[in-house]
């Protein structure tokens, strides 16, 4: 595998009020890669995530991203850094327009005009669905044009890493191809990626390198052959009694 | 300490009360007392509403004005005896009570304080223009002394009065507290859905909790118009409903004692603190601001943790309360499983379609599942059985009858319990009380009831905790009862939550997603425990991921995916189902595999 | 019915929009309703009034300098009574009690530093409260004053929200975490939300000054009007707190010139509550989605 680990996390303990859900959780994101995080509901993945873009404060380990430490750092300065996340579910601004969430992509940035029109063109370019309506507002749209829209935003800030979490969440397959094909094409362009999926197959299909976890710690990781070959999707989705079978 | 000793402490406080005057009474100390009484009195009113009820209201200053205009009015002008003028003024102030809680159902809780406020700034302005009734400025003179049996009372005999309904208030407020009704208010405060979910109307409790709060404050109104025998506007500016509230964060919202502490300091303060009259309102503003800030649970709560520290440092034992024990170890009864039948459901929120016509149906007594991809609908189907979301386009109905526009206490009436995907408890509350929740939409004894504690009322009391420790002990839970709720890990928090489903009685329950965050123990447990439930007769319909665990218990599965049914029928039949392998994980090995 | 009363109506229906406004403004990003904006558009007025009528500055000297006293008060009230409480719980109502312990603490200061004789102040040359006939009613230039400003603010307001930093603010109020997942920092935007909310409060006071009275009995009744405006518009809806608060006005002077003075509040007040209990969400105002 070419290229330094552009994230890295190591030994990450965290969880909400009393309740732990990550345990000495370990990963590392290659610069220039697309690297996939899969496991069933309830794995802990969106928490990895929320950990490593600051929402979350973690109670043990270390993340480095691009050598700087950010564990517990404030969201706003991992964001100025270039790790963006795409949240679960959409987290749009409803209530406001397309162009409006794009401009909100930018907030914080001290852009000329010119810039900021060539990120507005290059996003537009990518989604041109999005560029047909600029004005509608971000609450009407489909649910593909949802996810569109919030990997739109992200890419505003032209980030180095992007996170996104399970973005095929509700989506016609037709519609997790393209948005699939858009993350290809991201990363063709020198964007890295880690991708949270629980559509195994699709995230299989365009990753480098992936991960496994399953009740908070990471069971595994390889090639995506290596994957598919192997027990660990079956143990991470079945749980239990494979387990226990097995020992 | 026991309750033997806490009771025998009380009637000996209650014993040096009632002598105190004869060593240390003076005219002006009987006043201040009873005065004090008289705040005590609105504040343990108040305490309900406010600190077990969460309501903020800043209009019950208005409603002693009411009471005691109301007795003013009666004896003076109208020349009626104080009892009856007493019985009037509680009438009159749940009256106006009842119509100021009118809006608190429709708005949010700050909006429903301003309007409170507002509440009692027109009363004050009503109190002076409605002259013909009010006497305006000037008020109403002359409020005579009550006379019982023919004796006039003296400033003691009001003393007495005072203390008197004082300890009862007290007495009964405890009652009403320790009962289903004192648990729905927590309920309505802390979690609303969660109480809904349990058959609690929130309307009604809250509406029980002004009136009553209410009637307490008209009642305090009375005392108050025939101590001061003199009543005007003045006396019942818009500051005096903030020092209500003052006393109750002050004391402690949500303690029993609060109110009594509250209205104590409150008394003594200005007592010492007389020379500083013109900066009243400021130390009392610092003080609530600080308390709110540093002690939200006010004196009683501070102390309530400095004693906790002191018996560490003493090396005192904690105190456990005695041991939850099921008092029969038979099964739980069997129950008569409700079917439910799903015909062409739609929901859209906005521009997403979340379900686009499903179908299903469930026989009665059987346990049945409901996979699917994240988003495919799952949770909004189960909301929309359960009433908490309304819906679209077609029919639901359980045992066959339709739940459509029902409200969700409603339904939950109706026999259909369910738990949520993130367990949803009381955390203030202990998990044996979370779970006494439970058992609300079965109960029927009336507020009045558990008030005066009954032979009805404790009788149904002592079946509810019967049923409560036997589904704790159930779900494996016996030894958690006394914790607070909001302390226990994850998995436990689910057992007990569906330990609460459990005690109403369902007869038809729904489990969303309670599979998610559990150890492999836990998992165990939780299979075990659903397929007793099944054995019981409840109809079960179950979200999960954990598709091992429903091949294992389900006899039925329907499959969800983008909002619309893909596949449905027994597991086997569902898991080989290549576009559901498909459809769910993507990966053709596995899930043929292991349930075969 | 009496043309003087209906420019009363509208003037004091302009008044009690800014203090809707002042709420509106602190609400958006906090989710925090502020008991104490009818004690700092009292302050406002004070504080202008010192500066205007008893030192003698310039009419625009003295209401921007008690624009920034004011605001900074504001800033205060935030930093101690409004952000730790938020931070502890964020869904939590402890704010109602703090922000009320706010209002109490201001109001015992201005009626120890200023007593309770009210200030006159004079407005800005060349405005003047004398009235002259206009359609048969009559009416002073600072009326008009009054009115135009109040609409030249809101159309200003609104066109902050139309900003980037204005589109981050209503962006907290609707998904905070999204928010901050796009480098949006909540608890600055909520501190300047203060202090802008608070240099309006103090505007408004000033303002109100000359047809009200600079005096300790202006802040409770304007908390209740300018709530009651707010409400009747859209808890966060400006254009809407403007057309309620010449609803609200004229409701009073209806209720003046019909019943006797001390029934305008109830009268007022049951309007507002006829309104809300219709539409909750305010003539204007968009209700929330459930979310179980």
């Amino acid at each position: 595998m070419s290229g330094t680990a552009l994230l890295q996390v190591s030994g990450v303990d965290a969880g909400y009020g009393h309740v732990g859900v990550l345990r000495g959780v370990d990963l590392s994101v290659p610069a220039g890669t697309i690297v996939a995080l899969v496991g069933s509901n309830g794995a802990g993945k969106s928490t990895l995530l929320r950990t490593i873009s600051g929402l979350l404060r973690p109670w043990a380990g270390a993340i480095a991203f691009d050598g700087q430490a950010i564990a517990g750092a404030r969201p706003h300065r991992i964001i100025d850094l270039g790790l963006l996340h795409v949240a679960e579910g959409r987290r749009l601004f409803r209530r406001q327009d397309v162009h409006s969430n794009l401009e909100l992509g930018l907030y914080g940035t001290r852009l000329d005009r010119g810039e900021e029109k060539r990120r507005y063109d290059f996003v537009y370019d990518l989604f041109p669905m999005l560029a047909e309506r600029p004005s509608a507002l971000a609450g009407i749209l489909s649910g593909g044009q949802q996810q569109m829209l919030a990997i739109a935003q992200a890419l505003m800030r032209q980030p180095r890493l992007v996170m996104l979490d399970e973005p095929s969440l509700g989506l016609a397959p037709i519609v997790v191809d393209q948005v699939m094909a858009v993350l290809q094409r991201l990363r063709a362009g020198g964007t890295t990626i880690l991708l949270v999926e629980q559509m195994v197959e699709r995230a299989l299909d365009i990753a480098d390198r992936a991960y496994v976890m399953q009740n908070g710690t990471m069971i595994g990781g390889g090639t995506p052959e290596e994957i598919r070959a192997g027990d660990l999707i079956r143990r991470a989705y079945l749980g239990a009694v494979s387990d226990r079978a097995a020992s | 300490m026991s309750s033997r000793t806490r009771s025998a402490l009380l009637v000996a406080l209650a014993v040096v009360l009632y002598l105190a005057p004869f060593a240390v009474g003076t005219e002006y100390r009987l006043f201040i007392a009873t005065q004090m009484a008289a705040y005590v009195l609105v504040a343990v009113g108040l305490n309900l509403l406010n600190g077990y009820g969460g309501q903020v209201s800043l209009g019950h200053g208005a409603l002693v004005a009411i009471g005691a205009y109301a007795v003013a009015i009666a004896t003076v002008d109208h020349h009626w005896s104080f009892w009856p003028a007493a019985l009037l003024a509680m009438l009159a102030a749940s009256a106006v009570g009842a119509v100021m809680a009118l809006p608190a159902f429709r708005l949010s809780t700050w909006y429903f304080a301003l309007i409170t406020l507002g509440f009692a700034e027109v009363v004050g302005g009503l109190l002076t223009e409605w002259r013909e009734l009010t006497h305006g400025f000037a008020g109403v003179v002359g409020v005579p002394k009550p006379v019982l049996f023919g004796h006039e009372l003296s400033s003691l005999d009001l003393y007495w009065l005072a203390l008197t309904l004082n300890i009862a208030a007290l007495w009964g407020m405890a009652n009403l507290l320790a009962s289903r009704f004192g648990r729905a208010l927590v309920g309505v405060r802390d979690n609303p859905v969660a109480a809904t979910a349990s058959g609690v109307s929130l309307v009604r409790i809250k509406m029980l909790a002004f009136v009553v709060s209410a009637a307490m404050a008209g009642l305090s109104g009375a005392l108050y118009a025939v101590q001061k025998t003199v009543v005007t506007p003045d006396d019942f500016t818009a500051d005096f409903s903030i020092f209500f509230l003052l006393v109750v964060v002050l004391g402690g919202a949500g303690r029993l004692w609060g109110p009594v502490v509250g209205a104590v300091v409150f008394f003594l303060v200005p007592e010492l603190l007389a020379a500083l009259q013109s900066w009243r309102m400021l130390i009392y503003g610092t003080a609530l601001l600080f308390l709110m800030l540093y002690a939200p649970h006010g004196l009683v709560g501070a102390m309530d943790v400095g004693w906790q520290h002191l018996r560490k440092w003493l090396g005192l034992p904690a105190v456990t309360p005695p041991p939850v024990v099921a008092t029969s170890r038979q099964t739980v009864e069997p129950v008569a499983g409700e079917a439910l039948s799903v015909q062409g459901v739609e929901k859209r929120f906005g521009g997403v379609t979340a379900l686009a016509g499903v179908s299903l149906e469930v026989a009665a007594g059987t346990t049945h599942a409901i996979v699917g991809p994240n988003g495919s609908g799952k949770t909004t189907l189960l909301n929309m059985i359960s009433g908490f979301y309304p819906i679209d386009a077609g029919s639901i109905l359980v045992d066959g009858r339709s739940v459509v526009g029902l409200a969700p206490h409603r339904i939950a009436r109706r026999g259909v319990g369910r738990t949520f995907q993130t367990p949803r408890m009381l955390p203030a509350l202990s998990v044996l009380d979370n779970i006494l929740l439970g058992a609300y939409p079965a109960e029927r004894q009336s507020a009045l009831s558990a008030t005066l504690r009954l032979p009805v009322a404790r009788r149904e009391q002592a079946a509810s905790l019967a049923d409560a420790s036997r589904y704790l002990d159930f779900v494996g839970l016996a030894d958690r009862a006394h914790e607070a709720a909001g302390e226990l890990p994850h998995g436990q928090q689910r057992l007990a939550e569906i330990a609460r489903a459990l005690v109403g009685r369902p007869r038809l329950l729904l489990l969303d997603e309670p599979a998610a965050g559990l150890s492999l123990d836990e998992l165990d447990r939780l299979g075990e425990l659903i397929a007793a439930i099944g054995r019981l007769g409840t109809t079960v319909v179950i979200v999960e991921h954990h598709l091992e665990l429903v091949a294992n218990i389900c006899s039925s599965v329907t499959v969800l995916e983008r909002g619309a049914v893909l596949a449905s029928g027994t597991p086997a039949e569902v898991f080989s189902h290549p576009q559901v392998v498909a459809a769910y994980m993507g990966t053709q090995a596995g899930v043929g595999q292991a349930a075969s | 019915m009496d043309p003087d009363l209906l420019v009363g109506a509208l003037t004091a229906g302009s008044l009690y929009a800014l203090v809707a406004m002042g709420f509106n403004i602190l609400y958006r990003p906090t989710n925090v309703f502020n008991f104490a904006q009818g004690d700092l558009v009292m302050l406002g007025a004070m504080v202008g009034a010192t500066f205007i009528t008893l030192l003698g500055l310039p009419w625009f000297v003295g209401a921007v300098l008690a624009m920034l006293a004011v605001a900074a008060l504001a800033l205060l009230e935030e930093k101690v009574a409004v952000a730790p409480v938020l931070n502890r719980s964020a869904t939590g109502h402890g704010w109602v009690i703090t922000t009320l312990a706010v209002s109490m603490i201001f109001a015992n200061v201005v009626g120890l530093c200023w007593g309770p004789d009210p200030i006159a102040v004079k407005p800005p040359w060349p405005l003047s409260t004398d009235t002259f006939e206009v359609l048969g009613a009559n009416v002073s230039t600072y009326q008009i004053a009054i009115v135009a400003v109040t609409i030249v603010l809101v159309l200003g307001v609104e066109a902050f929200y139309a900003t980037r930093p204005g589109k981050a603010v209503l962006a907290v109020a609707e998904d905070r975490d999204a928010a901050l997942l796009r480098g949006i920092n909540p608890n600055r935007l909520s501190s300047w939300s203060f202090f802008l909310g608070g240099g309006i409060a103090a505007l408004t006071g000033v303002l109100a000054a000359p047809v009200l009275y600079a005096s300790t009995g202006l802040g409770p009744a304007l908390l209740l009007k300018g709530f009651a405006s707010a409400a009747v518009g859209g808890i966060g809806n400006n254009r809407g707190a403007l057309i309620a608060g010449y609803i609200i006005g004229l409701a009073e002077a209806i209720a003046a010139s019909v019943l006797s003075p001390g029934y305008q509040l109830a009268a007022t007040f049951a309007v507002m509550l006829v309104i809300l209990l219709i539409r909750p969400h305010g003539l204007f105002g968009r209700p929330e989605a459930r979310t179980v």
